[in-house]
C-alpha cells in the first residue's frame, strides 16, 4: 500500500502520476474537435472508391507497426519505474496491435496477391476488438494497484515474459485466422465489400469503445487518463469512417479512417515523448537548482564558522595580553600586585566570556539530544544569574531578580533554557554599555500566567529599534557590530522546540523587555 | 627635553582594550584607549611622540579605512595593526598603507612592544627631523636675498671669484656675505651650509 501510494502520488512528475494542465486539456480537446471536424468534411466523399491510393498500404502498416511498437516500449519503461499493472497491460495493448499489424499487411488483398480477405478481415477484428480490452484492463486495474509487492519480480523479467505471451496471442490469432476461414463468420462478401457479420464487429466494438471513455472518464486523473480518453475517441472516428460511412475498403471514407488510425496510434507517442523531454528538462533545473542550493548552504556554513571562530578567538586574545600584562607587573624591580591582580580577574572574566560562548554553540547545535526534566525555572534563572555576575559588573550594570519560590514545574532541556537566559541577560547588559545618565539595571522575573511560566528580561538601555523588531529574531541578523546575530536566533528556536513562544517589547520609561513563554505540564 | 610619549588604542572590546591598557601600561608607556574611532578623532591629543594601535574589525569605518582617513587628516602616526583573522590581503593593504606592523590576536606581547618601540621611535624621529626643517626655514628667513643668492651659489660649488664675477660684486663683499648667511643659518663649515641649502632648496646649479 505505501510504496504504491507514494510512487503514484509521489510528485506528481510522471505522466501517470501527472494531473494534467488546462493548457493540455485544452489540447486534448482541440485534438478530438479537429478530427471531429475532418469526420464531418469526409462524411460527403466516404463512398467514394479510391483504390489508387493501395501501393500507400505498406507504408502505412510500417508507420503503424513504428508508432505502435515505440509508445509499448515506452510503456514497458514506464512499467519497469512505476510496477503498475495498468500501464503493463496498457504496453500489452500496443504490443498486440503493433505485431498484428504485419500479418494484416502481409494477407491484404493485392499485397502479396494471396487473396486471404478473410484473414485480414478477422486479424483486423481481432486488433479492433482486442485494443479496446487492454484498455479496459487498463482503466480497471488503475485502482488495484500497486502491483508485485516485496521483492519486486524483476521488470524485465516480467517485461519479457508479456511480451513473449503477446507474441504468442499474436500467433495464435493468425493461425485461426487462416486455417480454416470457413469456420468462422465471413466478414467480406468479396476483397472490398462487408458483410453484416462485420457491422456485428464494429459495433462491439463500439460498445467497448464507449466502456473505455466511460471508464477513464470516471478515473480521469493523469495526462495519461486525459491522452487515453482523445485515443479512444480516434479511435471512434476512424471506425465510423471504415466501417459505417465508407463503402468498403480503399475508398476515400476508408482511407480518412486509417489516416485516423494513425493519428491515434501517434497520440499516446507524442505525448509520451514531450512529457518525457520536459520532465527532462525539469530534473535538470531542479538538479541545477539543488547544487545551488547546496553551494549556498556551504557559504552560509563557511560565514557561521568564521564568525564562531572569530567570537571565541576575542576572549582568548584578551586572555592571553592580560596574562601577559599580569606577569611583566609582577616582574617589576617593585611588583604592583593591584595592577597584576587586576589583570588576572579580566581573564577569569574572559574565561567565564569563552566558556559561555562555548556553551551556547554546543547548545545550538544539541538541539533535542538533551533529555528533557521537570524543572523550577526560578532556580534556573538565579544559577545562570549567578554566573554572569562578573559579566555585569564589568559591565557596572546592576542586576536584580524577582524570582518566587512557588512557581510551577516546566519541562525543559536545562542547558538550552539556560542558554536562553543567558543569552537576554547577557544582551541587556551589552545594550546598556553607553548609558551614563541612569541607573544599569537588568530586571529579571519569573511569574506564572495562565497555563505558563514567563520569564522575562527588562533592561534600561535605549530601547528597540523600528526596524530591529521585526528581523531581531533572524539568524545573522545583529545590532553589534561583534555580533554573529545567533543570540536571538537560537533562543527563539529553542523556546519553540518546547511549545513556547518568545518576544520583545518596550520596557517604561526606557530600555527593553525581552520575554518567553513555556507552558506548565498538565498536572499529573 | 621631550614631551612624553603617549601610545593610543582603538578597540571596541572593552576587554581587550583593558589588556592592552594594562599591558603597555606595565612596561611604562602613557596610554589612552578609546572604543570607537570617532571617540579617539574627537579627543584632545597632546603634541607629543605617538603610536597607535589600531584593531581592524571596528564599529562603524573599519580599521583600514580610518588609516585612510589619518592620512587623509594629516595625521602622520604609526600605526601598529591588530586583527583578529588577518588575511594576507588584509595586511598587503595595511602595509602598503604605510602600517608600520600587522600582528594576530592573541599578540605576543613581546612583539606588540617592540612595534610599540619602533613605532614612537620613528615618530619621535620625524617630529624631531620636522622640527629641524622648521627652524632651517626660520633661520633662512633671515636671509636677505643677496644672501640667499650667494648661499646658492656656494652650494652650487662656485668658488668666491666666480661668484663674484657671475653677480657683479667684489670678492670680499661675497665673502662678506658668505660669512652672514653661515652665521644666520648657524652653519659651522662649508659641508654644513651646502647640505642646509639643498634642505632648503636653493642650491643653484651652475
Amino acid at each position: 500500500m505505501t510504496a504504491g501510494m507514494d510512487a503514484t502520488r509521489d510528485d506528481g512528475l510522471l505522466i501517470t502520476s501527472m494531473p494534467p494542465r488546462p493548457a493540455q486539456v485544452r489540447l486534448a480537446v482541440g485534438v478530438v474537435a479537429c478530427l471531429a471536424a475532418a469526420l464531418a468534411a469526409a462524411w460527403p466523399f466516404a463512398q467514394v472508391p479510391f483504390p489508387a491510393a493501395a501501393p500507400l498500404l505498406p507504408a502505412y502498416a510500417a508507420l503503424i507497426l513504428i508508432t505502435d511498437l515505440i509508445t509499448a516500449v515506452l510503456l514497458f519503461g514506464l512499467f519497469a519505474i512505476e510496477r503498475s499493472r495498468a500501464i503493463l497491460a496498457l504496453a500489452t495493448g500496443y504490443l498486440f496491435v503493433a505485431v498484428l499489424v504485419v500479418p494484416w499487411l502481409l494477407t491484404f488483398p493485392g499485397a502479396l496477391d494471396a487473396g486471404m480477405t478473410e484473414a485480414t478481415a478477422w486479424i483486423g477484428a481481432t486488433r479492433r476488438l482486442g485494443f479496446p480490452l487492454f484498455v479496459l484492463a487498463y482503466a480497471t486495474i488503475r485502482d488495484a494497484e500497486p502491483a508485485f509487492p516485496n521483492p519486486p519480480v524483476p521488470a524485465a523479467r516480467v517485461v519479457a515474459a508479456t511480451g513473449l505471451a503477446t507474441l504468442a496471442l499474436a500467433g495464435l490469432v493468425v493461425a485461426a485466422a487462416l486455417a480454416n476461414p470457413a469456420l468462422l463468420p465471413r466478414l467480406m462478401q468479396d476483397d472490398t465489400r462487408i458483410t453484416p457479420a462485420w457491422t456485428t464487429v464494429a459495433s462491439l466494438a463500439m460498445a467497448l469503445y464507449a466502456v473505455d471513455l466511460v471508464l477513464l472518464w470516471q478515473r480521469r486523473r493523469s495526462l495519461l487518463d486525459t491522452w487515453m480518453i482523445v485515443v479512444i475517441c480516434t479511435l471512434v472516428i476512424e471506425l465510423l469512417l471504415l466501417s459505417f460511412l465508407s463503402a468498403g475498403r480503399l475508398s476515400l471514407g476508408w482511407w480518412a479512417g486509417r489516416l485516423c488510425g494513425l493519428a491515434s496510434a501517434s497520440v499516446i507517442l507524442l505525448v509520451l515523448l514531450s512529457e518525457t523531454t520536459t520532465l527532462y528538462v525539469r530534473l535538470a533545473r531542479a538538479t541545477i537548482a539543488e547544487r545551488r542550493a547546496r553551494a549556498e548552504r556551504l557559504t552560509a556554513v563557511e560565514a557561521f564558522s568564521a564568525a564562531i571562530a572569530h567570537e571565541v578567538n576575542q576572549p582568548l586574545a584578551s586572555m592571553v595580553t592580560n596574562a601577559d600584562a599580569a606577569l611583566r607587573w609582577l616582574d617589576r624591580p617593585r611588583p604592583d600586585l593591584a595592577e597584576a591582580k587586576g589583570a588576572l580577574e579580566r581573564i577569569v572574566a574572559d574565561g567565564h566570556r569563552a566558556s559561555q560562548l562555548v556553551a551556547s554553540i554546543r547548545a545550538m547545535f544539541r538541539s533535542g539530544v538533551q533529555a528533557r526534566v521537570p524543572l523550577d525555572v526560578g532556580t534556573l534563572v538565579a544559577d545562570v544569574l549567578r554566573c554572569q555576575q562578573g559579566e555585569a559588573r564589568l559591565g557596572h550594570v546592576s542586576v536584580r531578580a524577582d524570582l518566587p519560590p512557588d512557581l510551577p514545574l516546566v519541562v525543559v532541556e536545562p542547558i538550552q533554557i539556560g542558554q536562553v537566559v543567558a543569552n537576554l541577560v547577557a544582551n541587556a547588559i551589552d545594550a546598556m554599555a553607553g548609558i551614563t545618565d541612569r541607573a544599569r539595571i537588568v530586571f529579571v522575573r519569573c511569574q506564572r500566567l495562565d497555563a505558563s511560566v514567563v520569564v522575562s528580561v527588562a533592561d534600561s538601555g535605549p530601547g528597540l529599534g523600528p526596524g530591529d523588531r521585526e528581523r531581531m529574531f533572524e539568524p545573522f541578523f545583529t545590532t553589534k557590530e561583534s555580533g554573529m546575530g545567533m543570540g536571538l536566533a537560537f533562543c527563539r528556536t529553542v523556546v519553540e522546540a518546547h511549545g513556547g513562544r518568545i518576544w520583545a517589547a518596550a520596557n517604561a520609561p526606557t530600555g527593553a523587555v525581552f520575554a518567553f513563554a513555556l507552558p506548565v505540564e498538565a498536572a499529573r | 627635553m621631550t614631551p612624553q610619549a603617549t601610545v593610543y588604542v582603538i578597540d571596541d572590546d572593552p576587554g581587550m582594550r583593558a589588556a592592552f591598557e594594562s599591558l603597555l601600561r606595565s612596561v611604562g608607556h602613557a596610554v589612552r584607549a578609546f572604543s570607537t574611532t570617532e571617540a579617539f578623532r574627537t579627543a584632545a591629543r597632546p603634541d607629543s611622540p605617538a603610536c597607535l594601535i589600531l584593531d581592524v574589525r571596528l564599529p562603524g569605518a573599519s580599521g583600514l579605512e580610518f588609516q585612510a582617513e589619518l592620512a587623509r587628516l594629516g595625521v602622520e602616526m604609526p600605526v601598529v595593526f591588530v586583527s583578529a583573522h588577518a588575511d594576507v590581503p588584509m595586511s598587503v593593504t595595511a602595509m602598503k598603507a604605510g602600517a608600520l606592523e600587522f600582528l594576530t590576536k592573541p599578540v605576543r606581547d613581546q612583539d606588540l612592544l617592540d612595534a610599540v618601540h619602533r613605532g614612537l621611535g620613528v615618530d619621535r624621529d620625524r617630529r624631531a627631523a620636522r622640527a629641524e626643517q622648521e627652524g632651517l626655514i626660520r633661520r633662512a628667513a633671515d636671509l636677505t636675498p643677496r644672501e640667499r643668492e650667494v648661499v646658492g651659489l656656494v652650494a652650487g660649488g662656485l668658488p668666491n671669484k666666480a661668484i663674484a664675477a657671475r653677480l657683479e660684486l667684489s670678492e670680499v663683499t661675497v665673502k662678506v656675505h658668505r660669512a652672514q648667511a653661515m652665521k644666520k643659518l648657524k652653519a659651522a663649515s662649508l659641508p654644513d651650509l651646502v647640505r642646509i641649502a639643498d634642505s632648503l632648496g636653493i642650491t643653484r646649479k651652475p
